[in-house]
């Protein structure tokens, strides 16, 4: 496991306005650790003529971002600012640093290249001696041995040899730059919507959250990872003393029912109406949830 | 993901309500389209996307270690998945370089822009090439590749001392999403353009490391070579006219806010990856500069006129009086004609709004069906029309917006088959120009499409006298007596309505997939 890490500090790159986050290790860990799954948004290199997979890297709420931050888990990098520096003036040691590890990932790729050739020509010679085997008494048995066939992820183009054997590395486009841009950043204050108590709330609790968008609320409630759980709610946010409209209720209600879901809404306490004794984070949230009553 | 209405049912509203079932996922499918299952990723990426949709999940934590396990799997399977390392084979390495700046002061042409802008006529000459937003590429690339088919743009017809003459540059979404896809190696240059690429001479023979400073016609089969061999050159001078960059870095440097020169907002370049992915063809459309001027006053004041006008034939109604004569009918056409007093919105082939699109409710993407014969320069006018729209900074839009963002595209008419009462729900649907919103919520994409309908053309009761008329107890030759309607009450009705009709794509609730705007 990756992730012992009782003090990792998430690096959370802000582009454009935008959080996002690079390296799989800290997706893994903000996931398992803080139950912050965000989204990727980045197309797989291994298949990238499909929208269901999406990889690298990932977005992140800016109360996502925020709630790291206020763990004390994150910081913020401006990435094009930092980039920028870091590449106009790069000094001899930064750089061969880069470039040293840049040959350690070009020398694993090359590895990886080779086994999955070597890998690729076994099985195209082991189903070449079961075709030719069989094919002299019974022809039916070729078909398990295709579909038996295991495919890797990573030899895109196994059949096709190298045209010339040179030592010549392949080149690799590394996901993150690491090792280029130093860690540690400003902890610059982020602006969050006003639903951000309700989403701080639910964390707290353990529930997973990912955008409202598909199921037409602020936000789509997971009870757990939503690897393996359905959405329990839907949820919005309003104000303490807003004036929630009974056909809001109604819409929201009905749309949650019509997709499975139970309609969440909550809102936070002023802090002026309540005890200051009660700092402990989501104390000061009240949720209700509606559902349909068939009569 | 349809974008489109051609798969539309038509006949029908039976037809489209089995139809719809069909095409429209239902709430839990909506949800299981968005399950990432990496294990089965993982497992055979030639698996099909209905059979990862099926993907099981719980209702909630029962506590067994069968779950648990489940759970650690795939979240084991992601990181697998995730941690891939981007390889390019020495055989099909295509690199760019980043220079942002070596357009910045390039005066980009008029005429191109009217070519693009006016695709139904632009496109069609030959010598005119689309809109080529040359100061917003930052990317160049070395040789060819076949995505430059797609991809990239060359600034042809200059003389031949030009450094880097021909080369292809990319704008910034095209060089990120092909960075993302394993597709290009990018790299920040510590040298200038003109040492990378070094001016032509026509006696000098690439025997150094620049085997890239042939003219651009290179075949594909020399770059392979060539780029072979610029890999062979010993380390150090591998790294000596710059260093590859990575995907992080990519982001840093092409993503930006909007309307930064050489950057693309985060939100349009997931429009645009998310339509790549799914085979689209996309281009940036051309800046909108005096799109809604070819359109003269005084023809919009007859246009509007001649609207408010009940066509020559058809009596005014009275300005007193019962608003149907009293009389004997003996069919509901003329009944219906006399209470035809609200003017309706009629299409027309110039925009009828006086307004200009904004930000962001104007066109920023031209998106185009795969088609074979497809490439950059030379493509029909196009499919669909895209505005992108965050989700969470933007409101519903305005009457004002939305019908400037329609305006702003050419008509678009139904087609020619659908005539007939029995296509009227097709012909109204489709509308009679119509744009595409993507509404970005982090990366969660949903497109809605904005069509100009004309309810008004759709006459209804020319089909009440036909045999089959709806309420057939009370039609026939039988007389029918005619109920007042005072005129007066009628003046707030008098502002003219324009009709629009929203239709979503992929949109939950169904109940929102058409909605009357209230004028």
């Amino acid at each position: 496991m990756a992730s012992p890490m009782a003090d990792r500090q998430v690096r959370i790159s802000r582009i454009g306005g935008r959080y996002l986050a690079f390296d799989i290790e800290d997706v893994v860990y903000i996931r398992r650790h803080h139950g912050i799954c965000a989204i990727l948004m980045g197309t797989m290199p291994q298949n990238p003529t499909q929208n269901i997979f999406l990889g690298l890297p990932i977005e992140l709420y800016a109360e996502e971002a925020r709630l790291l931050i206020d763990k004390k888990v994150a910081y913020i990098a401006d990435e094009a600012t930092e980039h920028l520096s870091q590449l106009k003036t790069m000094d001899p040691t930064a750089r061969s640093a880069y470039l040293q590890s840049l040959k350690m990932q070009r020398k694993t790729a090359q590895l990886g290249l080779e086994d999955a050739k070597a890998k690729s020509k076994a099985q195209y010679q082991r189903r070449a001696q079961t075709i030719t085997a069989s094919s002299s008494d019974n022809p039916n048995r070729t078909k398990p041995a295709s579909s038996g066939r295991e495919d890797s992820l990573f030899d895109s183009q196994p059949q096709q040899p190298a045209p010339v054997a040179k030592l010549a590395l392949p080149a690799v486009t590394p996901t993150t730059s690491n090792v280029l841009v130093a860690s540690g950043g400003s902890s610059v204050s982020i602006q969050v919507p006003a639903s951000y108590p309700l989403y701080r709330f639910l964390n707290t609790r353990g529930y997973y959250i990912t955008p409202g968008l598909r199921f037409g609320g602020d936000y789509s409630v997971y009870p757990g990872d939503p690897f393996r759980f359905h959405a329990h709610y839907m949820a919005n946010s309003y104000g303490w003393d807003e004036k929630v409209p009974m056909l809001d209720l109604v819409t929201s209600g009905r749309l949650g029912t019509a997709v499975k879901k139970s309609f969440l809404f909550g809102s936070q306490q002023p802090a002026t109406a309540i005890a200051a004794e009660s700092a402990n984070p989501g104390e000061d949230v009240r949720v209700f949830c509606i559902e349909w009553a068939g009569m | 993901m349809s974008l489109d209405d051609d798969d539309m049912p038509t006949t029908a509203p039976i037809a489209s309500a089995s139809a719809d079932q069909e095409d429209a996922p239902t709430g839990d499918e909506v949800l299981e389209e968005e399950i990432q299952d990496f294990r089965l990723f993982r497992k055979d990426k030639n698996i099909s996307a209905q059979t990862i949709r099926k993907g099981e999940k719980d209702f909630e934590s029962h506590g067994t270690r069968a779950q648990e396990n489940a759970l650690e799997q795939s979240r084991q399977a992601m990181k697998e998945v995730l941690s891939y390392t981007r390889v390019h084979q020495t055989r099909n390495l295509v690199r760019g370089w980043y220079f942002p700046d070596w357009w910045a002061e390039w005066p980009e042409k008029e005429d191109e822009s009217a070519a693009g802008g006016n695709a139904t006529q632009g496109t069609q000459e030959k010598d005119k090439r689309p809109f080529a937003h040359m100061r917003d590429r930052v990317v160049i690339l070395e040789g060819s590749s076949v995505s430059s088919t797609y991809l990239g743009r060359a600034v042809t017809s200059q003389p031949k001392e030009t450094l880097a003459r021909g080369k292809d540059w990319l704008l910034p979404e095209e060089a990120l999403y092909l960075v993302e896809r394993g597709s290009l190696d990018l790299w920040w240059p510590t040298r200038g353009l003109e040492e990378i690429f070094p001016p032509w001479k026509p006696d000098v023979k690439d025997s150094e490391a620049h085997p890239e400073s042939e003219p651009a016609a290179t075949s594909e089969a020399e770059v392979v070579g060539h780029a072979v061999e610029s890999n062979t050159v010993n380390e150090a001078d591998e790294y000596d006219q710059g260093i590859p960059l990575s995907v992080q870095a990519a982001y840093s440097l092409l993503i930006g806010n909007d309307g930064e020169r050489g950057k693309v907002s985060l939100q349009k370049f997931q429009v645009y990856s998310n339509l790549k992915r799914a085979g689209y063809n996309i281009l940036r459309a051309p800046p909108l500069t005096k799109q809604c001027t070819p359109q003269t006053p005084s023809v919009t004041l007859w246009q509007w006129l001649s609207s408010l006008l009940p066509s020559g034939s058809e009596p005014q109604p009275r300005p007193y009086g019962p608003l149907i004569q009293p009389g004997l009918y003996r069919s509901y056409v003329p009944i219906y004609r006399q209470m035809v007093i609200i003017p309706r919105h009629k299409p027309s082939a110039a925009p009828s709004s006086p307004w200009l699109p904004e930000d962001p409710f104007s066109v920023h993407f031209h998106i185009w069906k795969a088609a074979p014969k497809w490439s950059k320069l030379r493509h029909p006018p196009p499919d669909f029309y895209l505005a992108v729209v965050d989700a969470q900074e933007t409101g519903v839009p305005t009457f004002q917006e939305i019908t400037a963002l329609v305006d702003a595209t050419p008509p678009a008419p139904g087609k020619p088959e659908w005539t007939g009462p029995g296509r009227m729900y097709a012909r109204l649907k489709h509308g009679h120009r119509n744009a595409l919103v993507a509404v970005v919520d982090h990366g969660i994409i949903n497109y809605m499409r904005f069509a100009e309908g004309a309810f008004g053309e759709e006459l209804l009761f020319e089909r009440f006298d036909s045999r089959n008329a709806p309420r057939s107890g009370k039609g026939g030759g039988r007389a029918l007596s005619s109920s007042v309607i005072d005129t007066g009450t009628l003046d707030k009705f008098s502002k003219q309505p324009s009709e629009l009709c929203v239709s979503g794509r992929k949109v939950e609730p169904k109940d929102n997939n058409t909605l009357d705007d209230d004028p």
